[in-house]
């Protein structure tokens, strides 16, 4: 095992490590930009050492600061969490250059999963679902036409040089095809001088569930199950759960097997997630993996009740996993509400500045992860995440009850929060009843139709 | 660049140097080499680190200044006592106050020195890197010992302005 290892990270994620090395029984480096100075995190640790001013590219994301740091200060091992430098292959391997272990993936995986065609050709070879679409460029009409009806409608038309929903057409029939085409074709030439497109089968209000993995430096991989993280708002998660509800556990089986197969193919190890999109026939298709922790890895620990930290920290020290996929049970049901410091009120916007009162929940089923004290001042510089609110029953309905209950005692003052958008997601019935779906937050709360990209 | 109010700063200009790093840090250059007629201009970056060749930068003027002996002037008398400037680490790594072991020290208690006067090396993934002083002044104190480790924005030195 480690004897030090370097948390190259702050706030919440930098807390959980520093528990997980303290379980360990390892000591514990914590880094801090100029912003951060006094954190309560930086306490909790054995040493901290600044690495740069507030903008994160001045210090959490400076590679060779952390380096130096890590250099320095002795560590073995540096533990990257998630966001800014997680999922640096590059970084990765120069830790391990300087005899500093990536408490990570092998960065050899995590730059060909890193990169968008190379994982799909590592899930095609695995035998993993992607979104059926064209193969390549389509240039012609007749072209997009046998493409589409070989796919099947609806259809989304997007620009190769796309993003941002620009560009982009939903083709429900022949008809709506050619039209489609032809201005999504005119739209992307004026937009990026690049008029190429491609056809993608459309997925109606998807689901998006994720697997959990673990695999170790001996070849054993297992999954974790699955999490629903569906309640979205602008590709940013809110509430996350496990299991993910309504869906047949056929479909759970052969979703987490598939998970398996790609980390195995791509000769993944540590803790990773692979994300898939579900639609409305329960059919999955592959989106991307990501090699890190995520933010809402402790749902997958209440089920499971495997401390995924502690052991991404000692598969990175080379023991062998200690348990087998039969081992690990799904027992329960976990939520998660991703408490930020946003104006749900105000469009979400951040809301930084200093807590004045922070009276948290607790009892019975509540788990509650954060950096967060009264008298904390929440910096502009970073994520506005400030605590992860984690419930876990026996039953989803208990879970919910918890939930509420937990919610109604948190009282947070001097910022605003999304606790009141949460306790309205917790009373509306479509989420009591598992009917969730990525479109759900803009459907039921902002009065948005489906949000169909184009129109 | 130059501010209306000033002259245009010469190539030379401690101003231009400044720029010269912040403009490398910006967009991440390693190395800068600019010749005008018989001068020339290099600045190198280890890694991120800013590291600036002070001999070719330093003006005559500068340094020939008298090296002040009074190490703690007394303030002007009309003026509140003076705050001591700060000179602070600009990275994280081994603080080393001579430029080689068999060397004297940069600088001591007393030297004057000009904002581009180098007062330490400051090693980072085996990279030194000198610290220039970014103020002018005497030296009043030293605040680090030779070899320890620092972290960024540390006080590596206190100056009495000049």
């Amino acid at each position: 095992m480690f004897q030090r290892v370097l948390i190259a990270n702050r706030g919440e994620i930098a807390l959980r490590v520093i528990r997980a090395c303290r379980d360990l029984g390892v000591g514990v480096v914590a880094v801090y930009s100029t912003a951060d100075r006094g954190a309560p995190w930086l306490a909790l640790a054995d040493e901290a050492v600044c690495i740069g001013s507030g903008p994160a590219s001045e210090s959490y994301l400076k590679v060779p600061r952390s380096i130096a740091a890590a250099e320095k200060t002795n560590v073995d091992a540096l533990h990257p969490g998630y966001g800014f430098l997680s999922e640096n292959a590059d970084f990765a391997e120069m830790c391990r250059e300087c005899n500093i272990e990536f408490i990570g993936p092998p960065h050899d995986a995590m730059r060909k999963l890193g990169n968008k065609n190379e994982a799909k050709k590592i899930a095609r070879q695995a035998k993993v679902p992607l979104v059926p679409g064209s193969e390549g460029l389509i240039s012609t009409e007749d072209e997009a036409l046998k493409v589409a009806r070989q796919i099947g409608y609806p259809v989304l038309i997007k620009a190769a040089a796309g993003g941002g929903g620009r560009g982009m057409r939903v083709a429900r029939n022949d008809h709506s095809l050619v039209a489609g085409f032809q201005s999504a074709r005119q739209e992307a030439e004026a937009a990026f001088k690049d008029g190429s497109v491609f056809l993608e089968k459309y997925l109606e209000q998807p689901r998006h569930i994720e697997v959990q993995l673990l695999g170790d430096q001996h070849g054993n991989v297992i999954h974790l199950f699955e999490r629903d993280c569906s309640l979205q708002r602008r590709h940013q998660k809110l509430v996350e759960e496990s299991p993910a509800p309504n869906l047949p556990s056929r479909t759970r089986d052969d979703m987490c097997k598939a998970a398996v197969r790609l980390a195995r193919a791509a000769g993944y190890y540590s803790a990773g997630t692979c994300e898939f999109l579900v639609d409305r026939q329960n059919n999955f298709y592959f989106i991307e993996v990501n090699s890190r922790i995520q933010v809402e890895h402790p749902v997958t620990e209440l089920v499971t009740g495997i401390d995924l930290v502690r052991e991404q920290i000692k598969i990175a020290a080379g023991e062998k996993l200690k348990f087998r996929q039969g081992d690990v049970v799904q027992r329960g049901s976990a939520i998660e509400c991703r408490i930020n410091a946003e104006d749900p009120a105000n469009n979400f916007q951040p809301s930084a500045g200093t807590i004045t009162r922070w009276q948290a929940p607790g009892g019975p089923g509540v788990r509650l992860d954060t950096h967060a004290v009264a008298g904390y001042r929440v910096p502009p510089n970073y994520d506005s995440l400030v605590a992860k609110l984690l419930v876990h029953q026996p039953t989803r309905s208990e879970a919910i009850a918890v939930m509420r209950r937990a919610l109604g005692e948190f009282f947070i003052e001097g910022i605003k929060t999304t606790v009141p958008i949460h306790q309205k997601i917790f009373s509306t019935s479509a989420f009591v009843d598992g009917q969730v779906d990525t479109t759900f937050i803009e459907r039921v709360f902002f009065g948005q139709s489906t949000a169909e990209p184009g129109k | 660049m130059a501010d209306n109010k000033q002259p245009p700063p010469g190539p030379f200009d401690v101003r231009t140097v400044r720029e010269l790093v912040e403009l490398m840090d910006k967009f991440d250059l390693s190395e800068v080499d600019l010749n005008d007629g018989g001068q020339r201009i290099r600045l190198r970056r280890g890694g991120r680190l800013v590291a600036a060749t002070p001999a070719l930068l330093t003006t005559p003027a500068l340094a020939t200044a008298v090296p002040s002996t009074n190490s703690q002037p007394a303030p002007p008398p009309s003026a509140p006592a003076r705050k001591l400037l700060e000179i602070k680490s600009e990275l994280v790594g081994t603080f080393y106050a001579k430029p080689a072991p068999d060397k004297e020290d940069y600088v001591k208690v007393g030297s004057r020195v000009s904002p581009d006067t180098v007062v330490c090396k400051v090693e980072a993934m085996k990279i030194f890197n000198d610290i220039t002083a970014k103020c002018a002044g005497t030296i009043a104190e030293v605040c680090v010992q030779n070899g320890q480790f620092v972290e960024f924005d540390q006080v590596l030195f206190r100056v009495e302005p000049s």
